[in-house]
């Protein structure tokens, strides 16, 4: 039989002044089930709270109701002293008699007789709440790190620093990302090789860091703090133990004309190479695509000149599994090349490049060794054209979004070729700029003003070649739409950030939302920047969305300490108002009929397929469970089950059927 | 049906199937489910425009899957409960071989559930001109009109749950009526429980439904239970865009598109 | 002869609607009595039948709101919910329920004040069309057979 203790709260004034809180007390002590019921001036006090503990004690109380402030100011705190008293904290509920009613409506006889209805509403649903137990997961302590540019090595060594074990994976030979490729970083003009290298030395030699290059995620599953994750090791090769990284094999390789992809394609590598003198690991990878041993059966000249037999030709792709609690996705992103614009020439004048492309020009250790030159003839361009906004804010493209960072790496480039031809022009069609950052509107002044770019607000229209020249044609819309035509050597596009390639394969591995554009999605844009709706799988950098390098640092921090704080116990709590679908004995063993239109719904992918067998194996049924980590407690599944098989504690059927059923009666 | 008889011998024969589930002449002019177990009662089996009740809804029973793999005669309605079934994980291609009858009477053997699914886009979900004009007629009322005639047309309803029963899709071992922690919709017929057992039942039919008309057909009042069945599946082809049974398209109950168009959210 | 109050429940999720409501308290803006909230974590997991079942108690009226499309706290939720009101609606409309007398709206933790108006709306509305005598009368027809447990 319930007996149910109800405590009105005055609030001192705040409710007492306006609802009749000793006329509450006595109408609903009258109430079924009701074994207590007083008023008192400030509930949540500790005398207020003795009471309660009290009257648990003395009046073998099975529920409590509180009818005070709203629950989500003081739930926990009445729960607490709940629990103090021996009583299980979810057998107590809080009516909001406060915010939703004295402090709404003037003193009358209606906000009392409000206030009796809120009271019994609670009363009757408390009657019918179960006494639920926090819910302990248990947690491995090691991330599992994908993508090893700037984000994935800051979030690694943030970890790795907090005391836990790391697994970094990147799907290149070596790590660092775009930030190794660029020349100087805005807005100190940075070299940002010089920055990033000792980071990726840290990593390499961090002892709770395992690094795997030329990997990639095969497949995971399980949920937070208990993943099972498959990684591809693609075959390098190389026997790593043995070499030495001495580069032999490099200068040997007779294959030297494949494209370089860490030079955009200005550049050629061999078939067997490290993509960047400074790469971690410092050991090369045969391109088996084109190396002539595995496209025609010939050569081995590298076998040959290798000073420890490193080679490996019959080497294959190796599948490890290892068990992590928490996965960090710092996969980053990629930019538009030059074939995606027809205005521009579809990709087919050599001198219109990529801001990437770009930089490696500018980068001293680029296929130019730093001169900005044109790659058809090698000259050095008098006149450079930057234009930005090339495909990003343009719904008529497919990418309405601004891409973040071309308006200062724009102005950096345009900077940077003042100050190596000195009596270049330079000209960049800009439509706004975006600055934001800190120092980064000094920066573009220091552009215009100290290094005389030349800034036009306007499009560009067309470009075209003639008699050697790029002809670009847009407008000055400061000068009233002239039209303004530029003969330059070379025109630089700020390309469009996009997501990268496999991503959205990645994001379905790994169960994590991702919108129109490929980008992944966090778990709420302002309050969960570095979450995602998959609990344990956290994103950073500029996977989520283009971003510049101190973005990326912090956003890394972020999540990385987002994955120390999972870390931090050996199990995780959760609170236990869950969905959970019935079981009972056999030969029915549960209701459900698993038709599973409960999974379809769930967002979390919280509910599994279980399949139930006799003691020979052999499959009764299979009927649907909800794992009791990965759900949050929506409830949504709840409505959809036709057989009302699945049932939420904390707002169960029966709970909110009876908090109805209270409405009106008296 | 020559053919459907000797196909069917065949099957039992071989010991393919331990049973075939069709139809047989009934008493008066009507027509019922016949389960052949004995190659030598196939003679009763017989098909033709009588032949309405969905015979898909034995096979969610268990007494009926006690007795072994059965081969199941088929119309164009039963076929699209088959596959809403096997969409809700309740049959799969092992469960029973589909002995396929066209709407001009002609047998087809399927080997998997995927060729039913083909077979069957051909056919959509129409609309007889009689069922339209009642529907239109109700859409003219105004809501208290409706209200009228609902309340007037459930009123006789006692709750037989022949209805239920009828339709291939209620297959639920426990049925939420059945539930009486918390008792949703009352056990005896009464106005307004009559009102919440039809309604819940619409909704449990949203984007499942297959308008096959067994509900209103095994009503012993003959109430027009279509009208219910036949405005959820409408609802759901305009709203949603739902084209019908499929092994691979979502209900479109338990997803959503973000950009779902409502008039009545403020 | 007093003048009719609707009774109004107001089904709410509790990571908007419920705070917003919350933050109507804290502005002290004031509103009609005649509203009694009923809290759920999601509006997902309202029931459909929960609302005939208020009407058959008495309601008059019923306010049902949660977060706006692309805010909710469970990513989804209220788009599950919507597609249920959609054809929930429509089939309550058929049947001839007065649909009038059931308010949906998208109130943010932020729109205290949007919570008030949602209520006065409603509110005014419903004392206009006056109480909801054909259903009570089928409800009164009714034998109570319920357990309450």
């Amino acid at each position: 039989m319930a007996r149910i203790g109800v405590f009105i709260c005055h609030c001192g004034e705040n409710i007492g002044g306006t609802v009749d809180c000793e006329k509450v007390a006595r109408t609903v002590a009258g109430y079924d089930g009701v074994a207590y019921s007083i008023d008192y001036k400030y509930m949540c006090s500790d005398p207020g709270q003795s009471l309660i503990k009290q009257a648990i004690k003395e009046k073998e109380l099975t529920g409590v109701v509180v009818a005070a402030c709203s629950p989500r100011m003081h739930e926990p705190t009445f729960r607490r002293a709940c629990s103090e008293a021996g009583l299980n904290p979810y057998l107590c509920e809080m009516a909001n008699l406060r915010e939703h009613c004295s402090w709404v409506h003037e003193k009358s006889d209606a906000t009392t007789e409000k206030a009796i209805d809120l009271v019994r509403m609670l009363v009757e649903k408390v009657k019918k709440n179960h006494a639920l137990q926090t819910i302990k997961v248990p947690v491995t302590k090691t991330a599992l790190v994908i993508g090893g540019g700037i984000a994935g090595i800051q979030a690694s060594l943030d970890i790795a620093n907090a005391g836990h074990q790391v697994v970094l994976i990147d799907r290149e030979p070596s790590i660092g990302g775009h930030m190794s490729q660029l020349s100087e970083t805005f807005p100190t003009l940075d070299c940002s090789q010089c920055i990033l290298t000792p980071r990726m030395v840290e990593v390499a030699q961090h002892p709770n860091i395992t690094l795997y290059t030329y990997a990639e995620l095969e497949s995971i599953e399980g949920f937070i703090g208990n993943f099972k994750a498959r990684i591809r090791k693609k075959a390098k090769s190389i026997d790593e133990k043995l070499c030495t990284g001495c580069g032999m094999c490099i200068t040997k390789c007779p294959n030297k004309k494949i494209p370089g992809e860490f030079n955009e394609g200005l550049g050629t590598r061999t078939a067997i190479y490290v993509p960047f003198p400074q790469a971690v690991p410092n050991k090369p990878v045969i391109d088996r695509l084109n190396c002539t041993y595995y496209t025609k059966g010939k050569c081995r000249v590298c076998e040959k000149f290798c000073p420890t037999q490193a080679i490996r030709f019959d080497q294959e792709d190796e599948i490890i599994e290892i068990p992590v609690g928490a996965v960090v996705l710092a996969t980053g992103f990629t930019v538009k090349d030059t074939g995606f614009f027809p205005e521009y020439g579809y990709g087919k004048y050599r001198d219109v490049i990529t801001g990437l492309q770009f930089e490696r020009l500018a980068s001293a250790s680029g296929p130019t060794f730093g001169e900005i030159r044109r790659p058809s003839d090698g000259k050095i361009p008098q006149k450079i054209v930057f234009v930005a906004c090339a495909g990003s804010r343009d719904p008529a493209k497919g990418i309405p979004y601004c891409s973040k960072i071309c308006c200062m790496y724009t102005a950096k480039h345009a900077m940077l070729y003042q100050h190596k031809v000195h009596d270049g022009e330079s000209y960049v069609f800009y439509m706004d700029i975006r600055a934001a950052g800190k120092m980064y509107e000094e920066f573009v002044r220091r552009a215009i003003e100290e290094d005389g770019v030349n800034y036009i607000r306007g499009r560009v229209s067309r470009i075209y070649e003639k008699n050697g020249k790029l002809i670009v044609k847009g407008a000055d819309t400061l000068l009233n739409a002239m039209p303004v035509e530029i003969e330059a050597d070379m025109v630089v596009l700020a390309t469009a950030g996009v997501a990268n390639e496999g991503s959205e394969e990645l994001a379905q591995k790994l169960h994590v939302s991702y919108d129109e554009y490929g980008f992944f999605s966090e778990a709420h844009p302002k309050l969960k920047p570095v979450e995602t709706n998959t609990a344990g799988i956290f994103l950073t950098g500029a996977c989520q969305a283009p971003k510049d390098i101190p973005e990326t640092v912090s956003q890394a921090s972020a999540a990385a300490a987002k994955v120390a704080g999972l870390f931090s116990k050996d199990e995780l709590s959760r609170e236990p108002l869950i969905a959970v679908v019935n079981r009972s004995a056999p030969p029915l063993y549960s209701t459900c009929v698993g038709c599973f239109m409960c999974a379809t719904a769930c967002p979390y992918q919280a509910i599994e397929h279980e399949e139930i067998r006799d003691r020979k194996g052999q499959l009764i049924k299979t009927v649907a469970r909800v794992n009791p980590g990965l759900c949050q407690g929506c409830g949504t599944c709840v409505a959809f089950c036709r057989s009302k098989s699945i049932d939420m504690e904390g707002y169960s059927h029966e709970q909110m059927y009876a908090e109805v059923m209270a409405l009106l009666n008296d | 049906m020559d053919e459907l008889r000797n196909k069917a011998r065949e099957l039992l024969e071989s010991g393919a199937v331990q049973m075939v589930i069709g139809y047989e002449q009934g008493t008066g002019n009507k027509t019922r489910a016949v389960f052949v177990e004995d190659p030598v009662q196939v003679p009763r089996l017989i098909f033709d425009s009588r032949c309405v009740q969905n015979l898909a809804v034995y096979m969610t029973k268990a007494e009926v899957r006690k007795k072994g793999k059965p081969a199941l005669v088929a119309s164009v309605p039963v076929l699209r409960s088959l596959i809403q079934l096997a969409y809700e994980n309740q049959i799969h291609d092992e469960s029973l071989v589909v002995l396929g009858v066209s709407p001009d009477l002609k047998l087809i053997e399927f080997s998997n559930l995927s060729e039913i699914e083909n077979y069957l886009k051909q056919y959509t979900l129409e609309i007889s001109i009689r069922d339209k004009e009642i529907l239109q007629k109700l859409e003219n009322m105004s809501a208290d009109e409706r209200w009228q005639y609902w309340t007037t047309v459930l009123e006789p309803c006692f709750k037989c749950y022949a209805c239920r029963a009828a339709c291939p899709l209620c297959y639920c071992t426990q049925c939420t009526v059945e539930d009486n922690r918390p008792q949703w919709v009352p056990v005896a017929s009464h106005p307004l429980g009559n009102f919440e057992w039809h309604i819940m039942r619409a909704m449990h039919m949203a984007g499942r439904c297959t308008d096959c008309e067994a509900c209103a057909n095994a009503c012993p009042i003959g109430i027009p239970l279509n009208l219910l069945t036949k405005k959820i599946v409408m609802d759901m082809g305009k709203s949603f865009g739902d084209n019908g049974p499929s092994l691979t398209a979502r209900n479109p109950m338990s997803t959503f598109r973000p950009d779902d168009k409502e008039n009545f959210i403020n | 002869m007093a003048e009719f109050e609707p009774k109004i429940v107001a089904f709410v999720c509790n990571w908007c609607t419920y705070a917003g409501a919350d933050l109507t308290g804290t502005s002290r803006i004031k509103y009609a009595t005649n509203v009694r909230i009923v809290r759920f974590p999601c509006t997902g997991r309202i029931d459909y039948m929960l609302l005939l079942k208020a009407f058959g108690e008495g309601a008059d009226g019923i306010i049902v709101s949660g977060c706006h499309p692309n805010d909710c706290h469970y990513t989804s939720g209220n788009f599950h919910a919507r597609r249920r009101w959609i054809v929930f609606r429509s089939l309550m409309d058929f049947m001839g329920i007065d649909v009038r007398r059931v308010h949906f709206s998208w109130v943010s933790a932020a729109e205290g004040a949007k919570w008030a108006d949602v209520v006065n709306h409603a509110v005014a509305n419903i004392r206009d069309l006056g109480p909801y005598d054909s259903y009570k009368k089928l409800a009164q027809n009714t034998e109570r057979e319920i357990s309450h447990g």
